[in-house]
């Protein structure tokens, strides 16, 4: 969004423009609770998803194998969530079937009422196949299931293993499993790391740790009978992990994608990063000249998941059985298989997880299998319920913390401020 | 004069109105009724889907309370006045210098006017690594001169002089382009009577440039003021939508953003979106008075 500037009446209307987007589709949909019944024709099958969402050879086999209606697929670039939020209001060209990102799923499951239950279209046959808590976020409090998984994202520890030999820590990737178990044994490596290589730091950035370490956990900031728990140990203990990294002096302040970061880890200086599977595309892109030294190792105490998404259908769908069966058969196991091999979309149905296509050593990793510490990893995931106001209480706890890593506050006052803002907004949202 | 000759005049101009049309009715579907909408949303409570809900004025009771505007608030003002100042500063020494330039003038114009016209996304990223700690050119050219390198966009200081940095390099060249048509209008007899009368270049300045400049000046500054206080996408893809280290990049209309499609708090957005309004309003018209009474008392 882009805001025009420096022109009397452009200004003018800039205030008002930029609020165009909420509040033109505002008014459309009118004071409706908002369940539209009018259903689309039935002559076509219309299916939204965003750029590198779908594998392409899954879905040019997809269109092909359902001939009656056609499938009209159309790829949503920029904002989607917006885009289909502004297409509910409305109320026309709302597509049959939509993917939904996993960062949105939370919030969207008060408005269930607009996507079809699938347990009601005969899910029930195959959400067995999906891992459980992948299931378990696309699912109300009340039972409904609103999406099938397209994939998932457990995260594992990427490091360079001349690096690591090279400070004496172990390099083969069961030694680091074995040894670099829990976040106390990685800082410790990372202190021993620093001592040898001065310019490597073990942490890239201790705030993107934080998340990590609360992605571990089977409580967030709010719970199921929704009440806040964001000022409880299971956050305190992620943010005291996360400040411990920045006193012991590893944190190398390089947040992930930022051109530090992709610098750093071409020349070996940030050494490790732990991150979702879908990183591996990121680091293979950054780096150029140490191709074949990266590993793959277990994340420090247990896995977390990062994004993933789904595939719905909306209330609007003429045929919600056929809408079913092509979602169906689109993120079958064999075709999750295939869209790895496409785009490396990581599969959300461990039966995947034998493919072939899976079982592929990569080169980059030095001959690794990658599946072998992302597959275990991803059956791993604890579950854990996230509120529809999840992001918007987590947020100040990343403010305050890096407040903490730029050395402007102390670790305790940042914590007490990160709760009260916390709370306000929370109590805002309606939690108790 | 009766009523109907009086009726009959004003329709004999349809086809004026007609001609006028396509202004007002593009600015009442797109101007007008988001704006009074806008109103309207303020006073509720909506996230998007759902159905509003009237709450009066709930939302600016949390605004009043919340910390983040006021810190958003704060940090507006003071990149406002980081980059405006340094800007028509340097527009105005960059105007006169090619006021006075013989050679490649147009090269010159269309040199500064470029970065007006290249896409703020791009050079948010390009800024970005400029500014980057480790592998940054700024950094870069203070280890060459034996300065310990910053942690630009990791401190709160640094991600304000990082923003504004952008902000000037974006709009001197399109002040300076202002100010020179500005000075094109200034009649050369004056200058001319300056130099018989033997006045220095600074004193022909401060006594003939900038006075007859001054129209020009209050307005680049208002232009600026409303530019200004809408400052977004600089902050947005150098700190991203939290605002970085201690949110001192987080501007009122980052804060708006943040508020509407991340949190999904269309009428919180709304109330914060009339704030702004207010903000731009108020400052154009201390702009206004200042700038008209100097003018006047002259």
């Amino acid at each position: 969004m882009e805001l025009s500037r420096r022109t009397l009446l452009g200004g003018f209307a800039a205030v008002a423009g930029t609020m165009a987007g909420g509040a033109l589709v505002g008014c459309s949909s009118g004071m409706d609770a908002g369940t539209t019944t009018k259903k689309n024709a039935a002559t076509e099958l219309t299916m939204w998803c965003w750029p590198g969402g779908l594998g392409k050879s899954v879905l040019d086999d997809t269109i092909a194998h359902f001939p009656d209606p056609k499938i009209k697929y159309s790829e949503i670039g920029g904002d989607f969530k917006q885009k289909l939020v502004t297409t509910f209001n409305g109320g026309t060209s709302i597509p049959d079937i939509t993917g939904l990102k996993g960062e949105d799923i939370a919030s969207l499951l008060p408005q269930a009422d607009r996507f079809v239950d699938l347990k009601t279209v005969g899910a029930d046959a195959v959400l067995g196949d999906y891992l459980e808590w992948k299931v378990k976020q696309a699912t109300t409090l009340d039972g409904k299931v609103i999406g099938l998984p397209i994939d998932v994202g457990p995260t594992a520890l990427y490091y360079r293993e001349d690096v690591f030999a090279a400070a004496g820590l172990p390099s083969d990737p069961a030694a680091v499993a074995e040894q670099l178990k829990t976040w106390d044994a990685f800082f410790e490596a990372g202190v021993q790391l620093k001592a040898k290589n001065p310019k490597a730091l073990l942490v890239w950035d201790a705030t993107d740790l934080y998340d990590m370490v609360v992605g571990q956990g089977t409580e967030r900031y709010i719970s199921q009978d929704n009440k806040f728990i964001g000022d409880q140990d299971h956050i305190r203990k992620a943010w005291d992990t996360s400040v411990k990294a920045m006193t012991l002096k590893i944190d190398g302040k390089t947040p992930s994608g930022s051109p530090d970061w992709n610098a750093g880890l071409d020349q070996g200086t940030v050494p490790a990063h732990i991150g979702a599977a879908w990183v591996a595309l990121d680091i293979k892109s950054a780096v150029k000249t140490g191709a074949g030294k990266w590993r793959l190792a277990p994340t420090p105490s247990g896995p977390a998941n990062f994004g993933g998404s789904f595939l719905a259908i909306t209330k609007n769908a003429a045929d919600p059985q056929k809408a079913f069966d092509v979602i169906k058969y689109m993120l079958s196991p064999d075709n999750e298989a295939k869209a790895f091999a496409d785009a490396q979309i990581f599969p959300s149905t461990p039966a995947a997880y034998d493919k072939p296509q899976l079982k592929a050593a990569d080169k980059f990793f030095g001959g690794q299998v990658p599946i072998d510490v992302f597959g275990p990893a991803a059956k791993a995931i604890p579950v854990a319920y996230q509120s529809p106001y999840d992001d918007s209480v987590a947020a100040p706890f990343h403010d305050e913390l890096k407040t903490v890593q730029s050395g402007a506050k102390t670790s305790d006052a940042a914590w007490s401020a990160a709760v009260s803002k916390a709370k306000a907004i929370a109590k805002r949202q309606g939690v108790q | 004069m009766t009523a109907t000759a009086g009726r009959k005049r004003i329709w004999s101009y349809w086809r004026f109105y007609l001609a006028l049309s396509p202004f007002y009715v593009l600015f009442a579907v797109f101007g007008l009724y988001p704006m009074l909408s806008t109103i309207v949303l303020a006073f509720q409570r909506w996230d998007g889907l759902s159905a509003r809900r009237f709450t009066g004025l709930d939302n600016f009771a949390f605004l009043i309370k919340d910390p983040t505007f006021w810190q958003a608030l704060e940090n507006t003002v003071v990149l406002f006045l980081m980059s405006t100042v340094p800007t028509l500063v340097l527009a105005l020494v960059l105007a006169v210098m090619l006021q006075s330039a013989v050679r490649f003038t147009n090269v010159y114009r269309i040199a500064y006017f470029i970065p007006n016209v290249t896409s703020l996304v791009a050079m948010a990223i390009f800024f970005s690594s400029i500014f980057s700690t480790n592998f940054g050119l700024v950094n870069a050219a203070l280890r060459s001169l034996g300065i310990p390198q910053q942690d630009w966009l990791g401190q709160p200081w640094g991600i304000k002089i990082a923003i504004s940095t952008m902000i000037v390099w974006q709009w001197v060249g399109y002040n300076t382009l202002i100010y020179l048509a500005g000075l094109q209008a200034i009649p050369k007899e004056q200058y001319e009577a300056a130099k018989v009368d033997g006045a220095g270049a600074v004193r022909t300045f401060f006594s003939i440039t900038l006075p007859q400049l001054r129209p020009v000046v209050l307005f680049t500054v208002v232009m600026s003021t409303i530019g200004g206080l809408q400052t977004f996408t600089e902050p947005q893809v150098m700190v991203g939508n939290s605002g970085g280290t201690g949110q001192s990049g987080m501007t009122v209309v980052l804060f708006f953003y943040r508020a509407a499609f991340l949190d999904n708090d269309y009428g919180y957005a709304a109330a914060i979106a009339l704030s702004i309004f207010a903000l731009v309003l108020l400052f154009t018209a201390i702009n206004w008075r200042i700038f008209r009474e100097r003018g006047e008392n002259r």
